[in-house]
């Protein structure tokens, strides 16, 4: 390994305000992803060959979006296999309806079931699935090479396997959680799922929302900084645009469905008593964190099907879609409108007759965008002429689920109505219309994508058989349940009158489940004996990823692509095809009547004409070319396991004891192991020289002149910004209740608050000093600055134990004596959990700083010294908060 | 240089306002003026770290934008749920 800068290729890779701000391609072309940003490639590539698909080990180290977009597909269906198992022995259970004790599950049996039933067909199939497809097909839309930071990708699907391999324990932890996908408080607290399992489940919930940070960062970073010349937003194919906008619900809404489960965690891990029954409110905190992410959380599952449904209308109706322009606005204005509608969820609790009308009225505002969708979708296919394939057949009847799903939601939404409505099986039919609607959409997807991703045609009377079977059974299941709405939800007993429906939901079941079946044993038996598929198997397509063949070589294309002439050309290839561009020009609204612009028409214009067109230059186009980007680490994989021994470990540690005997000593043992494992594996990937794709290719708005890593940085910012947020506001929200001027802060004194803040300030400040230092390649000031950095935080912790050792002491308090107390130790412990991450962070700088790093580019200072601030800042109002008011 | 003059002048606004946050309260004023004025030198002194110290004002007005939704979408969240409480 190497660590000397000077023999690297490439410019200082930071290109913000520091340093005039300017967009340099060059600089930016050969970043590496991680904490290896100084490091030059060239030498990296012996490490990192990749190993062929057809051995193992590929699949453990790969990096590339493809590979990893088909891990997620494969897992992400074998979570579809467990829920549906889950979902078949309700199914049984609710055959006639039953007493507790009788039936084939036993109630806490049921209870499990319908818990993780919910949980894993919401967290771990829909939205993986969902996006399998988008780390597979986005970046080919894009023309980019791969996702800015490839082994934060990897690193997303390892921490969602390990998330789901610990839900799927949890099982056999004295069993899983049993009190509802929403786990309601205080039916969430150890008090009442006393299960091991029950904690685990927790755990795993919250390893899968870190693993969707991850994501969100990622793919944030990816869609904004790393388009193709001439792909702008407007011209942005559809299928992205929906995978754009999830990712934005995603960074906000996941964040504070974080906060809440790190509530709960600290809730039943160490006793703090936020949802406790006799707490302030907590019950109705908990409702309003959880449906400030649910609500957005049903659209992040449905949009991806939506752009499906999008691109597979275009593709089978030989049109652009009607009013595209209008469909997208309608898009942001639902994403944006997600976040306002919340407490429909929350009729039934105590919240004030005002706020349920507001909350009535958004909701209404809601469904208008989404009429229009529905309609611009309608009207696509009436003016154009359908071929009835397969994943048309599913997209289409995606739509008309999906039509019945939102009329029967609107119902929800009127308060009164759901007065009648809450906690019936109206409610479970109109999500399954909605949610499942859009699964039959992405099924769609993944009949339209199999020829890209896997080279072979499927079979066309298979599909077609799969989808008759589906379609028959999905509303033989979940119809009646509209009928038999008066059946209790979440109950095994019900009114003998209403038998007849139910057995005719679980004869659906049986037959929704068996046409799986059937695609399975298409879908494999395709891949070795299907007819082979040509680069674009549909005749008429119109994004990106049918100009290359299928599969798609590792780095996607045969040269730069540009849009710079409103059609997709790859810059400096061998070869150069010619492919339309989803976007407003006119020229693409008649593609299908075989214009200049016909999908799959070949090259006709020679390569230096484009490159004329282009802003890219010839040598930027050779650069490109001679970049060799890395595609394999083991990192990833190895953090995905520490983070599994970890949380596997932790879910034995209830109301701050571990578990009796031999089980409590192999929880701690795995404790211990799990966090060498993880911080081992986050050391090995920061020191590990990895070189990211190529990029950016041209569009990056609106962050044309901020880094990758920095733009990467602020947004994963945003996403603590929301975090805090959510526990400051939980704070609020309970002293309201509980009334605020009666309750006094939790420390005697406010001095050992101020000197604290002295010293965050005074770090911030030689945080400051460092990044000067490193600018005028000074090494000694780096270095000293960085230690003195360290000796404030230190110092910080410091005072902070002691003084939290007076009030446990002295005072006689702990962090369950009440809620005032659990706000105080649990916001102010994350803030200095944040301290801590900082200061490790901070030695390995001062590590690489003390070998000279830096000093060529302080990029990585700069990047750090961001964290740090916003750790200052949220302390600037924690210590008011907490210690003054 | 001059730009380490800066960083210094505020860090001593800093430091001193904190200590300002903590007179105000034993200055004996009404408790809701009190709780007004610390929270609004919370607030200046944020945005003066985010702008000098994370440097945004020098950034591409689309970062601050950005973590202004973020506090758009916490502050809906706080006040809000804080509003839906039935007194
Ligand atoms: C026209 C748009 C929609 C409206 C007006 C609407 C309205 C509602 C309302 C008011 C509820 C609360 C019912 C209750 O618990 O009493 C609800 C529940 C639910 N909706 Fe929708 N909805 C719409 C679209 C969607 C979509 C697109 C999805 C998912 C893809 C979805 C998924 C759900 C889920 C999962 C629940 C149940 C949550 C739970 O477990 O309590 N909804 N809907
Ligand atoms: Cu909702």
């Amino acid at each position: 390994m190497t660590d000397d800068p000077t023999d690297g290729p490439t410019a200082p890779t930071d290109d913000g305000a520091a340093s005039s701000g300017e967009t340099d391609h060059d600089a930016e072309r050969a970043r590496a992803d991680g904490g290896a940003l100084e490091v030059a490639d060239g030498h990296a590539q012996d490490e990192h060959a990749m190993p062929p698909t057809s051995s193992l080990k590929r699949w453990f180290v790969t990096t590339n979006h493809k590979d990893v977009g088909l891990l997620y597909i494969a897992t992400s269906l074998s979570f579809l296999m467990l829920g549906g198992v889950l979902a078949l022995l309700m199914r049984a259970q609710l055959w006639v309806p039953r007493a507790p004790g009788t039936g084939p599950l036993s109630a806490m049996a049921y209870n499990q079931a319908v818990s993780v039933h919910g949980l894993v067909m919401v967290f771990w199939f829909l939205s993986p699935f969902a996006f399998g497809f988008a780390n597979y097909v986005v970046p080919l839309q894009m023309g980019a090479k791969d996702l800015a930071f490839p082994r934060l990708n990897a690193l997303s699907y390892w921490l969602y396997l390990s998330s789901g391999v610990l839900l799927f324990v949890s099982f056999f932890q004295g069993g899983t959680f049993a009190g509802g996908w929403t786990m309601y408080a205080p039916l969430n607290l150890p008090a009442f799922t006393p299960s091991v399992g029950g904690s685990a489940a927790v755990l795993a919930l919250m390893l899968f929302v870190a693993s969707v940070t991850v994501s969100s960062v990622n793919f944030l970073t990816t869609m904004h900084r790393m388009r193709a010349e001439g792909l702008t937003l407007r011209r942005l194919p559809l299928f992205s645009w929906t995978i754009l906008l999830t990712v934005w619900m995603m960074l906000f809404a996941f964040a504070a469905l974080l906060a809440a489960l790190l509530l709960l965690s600290a809730d039943r891990l160490l006793g703090t008593t936020y949802f406790a029954v006799n707490g302030a409110n907590g019950a109705l905190l908990w409702t309003h964190l959880f449906w400030f992410f649910g609500h957005p959380e049903v659209y992040i599952v449905f949009f991806p099907a939506l752009g499906v449904m999008a691109e597979v209308f275009q593709t089978f109706t030989g049109r652009r879609i009607v009013g595209r322009k209008w469909f997208i606005a309608a898009m942001v204005l639902v994403a944006l409108q997600s976040f306002i509608v919340w407490m429909h969820h929350m009729f039934l609790t105590s919240i004030n007759l005002e706020i349920k009308t507001l909350f009535m009225a958004t909701t209404i505002g809601i469904s208008l965008p989404f009429d229009l969708m529905v309609f611009s979708l309608i009207y696509t296919m009436v003016k154009g002429k359908i071929r009835f394939k397969t994943p048309f057949l599913f997209s289409f009847g995606g739509l008309l689920l999906f039509i019945l799903g939102g009329i029967t939601g609107v119902f929800l939404g009127a308060v009164v109505l759901d007065y009648e409505f809450r906690g019936t099986y109206w409610v479970v039919a109109h999500f399954h219309y909605v949610m499942v609607g859009g699964v039959t959409a992405l099924i769609g997807g993944l009949y339209y994508w199999y020829p890209k991703m896997v080279g072979r045609m499927y079979d066309e009377f298979l599909g077609k058989v799969h989808f008759a079977l589906y379609f028959v059974g999905f509303n033989l299941l979940y119809f009646p349940m509209f009928v038999a709405w008066e059946t209790p939800r979440r109950v095994f007993d019900y009114d003998p009158g209403m038998t007849a429906w139910h057995q005719m939901a679980t004869v659906g079941a049986v037959v929704l489940g068996a046409s799986f079946l059937v695609m399975i044993y298409n879908l494999v038996t395709s891949a070795y004996r299907g007819e082979v598929a040509d680069e674009d198997p549909w005749n008429y397509v119109t994004t990106a990823e049918w100009a290359v063949s299928s599969p798609p070589p590792l780095e996607n294309f045969p040269g730069l692509p540009s849009y710079a002439r409103g059609t997709l050309e790859f810059l400096g290839g061998s070869s150069s095809a010619l492919k339309t561009v989803d976007d407003d020009a006119p020229a693409a609204a008649d593609r299908g009547t075989g214009a200049a612009t016909d999908g799959g028409a070949p090259a006709t214009l020679d390569g230096s004409e484009a490159l004329a067109a282009s802003a890219h230059t010839a040598e930027e186009v050779q650069a490109g070319e001679d970049h060799h980007a890395s595609h394999a680490s083991v990192w990833p994989f190895l953090v995905g396991v520490g983070a599994l021994l970890l949380l596997l470990g932790l879910s034995g540690f209830t109301n701050a004891t571990w578990s009796e005997g031999a089980m409590g000593t192999a929880h701690q043992a795995s404790t211990g192991v799990g966090a060498v494992v993880t911080f081992g594996a986050l050391v090995g990937m920061a020191r590990e020289q990895f070189v990211g794709p190529s990029g950016p290719y041209g569009e990056s708005w609106p962050f044309e002149k901020v880094s990758n890593m920095k733009t990467g940085m602020w947004i994963f910012l945003v996403s603590d910004v929301v975090l805090f947020g959510a526990f400051i506001g939980a704070y609020v929200f309970l002293r309201f209740s509980s009334g605020w001027i009666a309750w006094e802060p939790i420390p005697d004194n406010v001095v050992p608050g101020l000197i604290n803040t002295y010293l965050l300030l005074t770090s911030s400040f030689t945080v400051i000093l460092a990044l000067e230092a490193a600018e005028r390649e000074s090494r000694g000031g780096v270095v000293a600055s960085l230690v003195a950095t360290v000796v404030l935080g230190l110092g910080f912790l410091g005072n902070k134990a002691i003084e939290w050792e007076h009030l446990f002491t002295d005072k006689g308090i702990w962090i369950d004596s009440g809620i005032r107390e659990s706000t105080f130790f649990v916001t102010t412990g994350l803030h200095a959990a944040h301290v801590v991450v900082g200061l490790l962070i901070t030695l390995y700088l001062i590590l690489r700083a003390w070998n000279g790093a830096y000093l060529d580019d302080a990029a990585p200072v700069e990047h750090f010294g961001l964290y740090w601030h916003f750790v200052d800042i949220v302390w600037l109002f924690l210590f008011p908060l907490f210690y003054i008011l | 240089m001059t730009r380490l003059k800066l960083y210094t002048a505020i860090y001593v606004v800093l430091f001193v306002s904190a200590t300002v946050q903590v007179l105000v309260e034993q200055a004996g004023i009404a408790y809701e003026t009190a709780l007004a004025v610390i929270l609004a030198l919370s607030f200046v002194k944020a945005v003066i770290v985010a702008g000098y110290y994370q440097h945004l004002r020098w950034e591409p007005r689309s970062l601050t934008y950005l973590m202004g939704i973020g506090l758009l979408a916490v502050l809906a969240l706080t006040v809000a749920a804080t509003y839906s409480i039935t007194p």
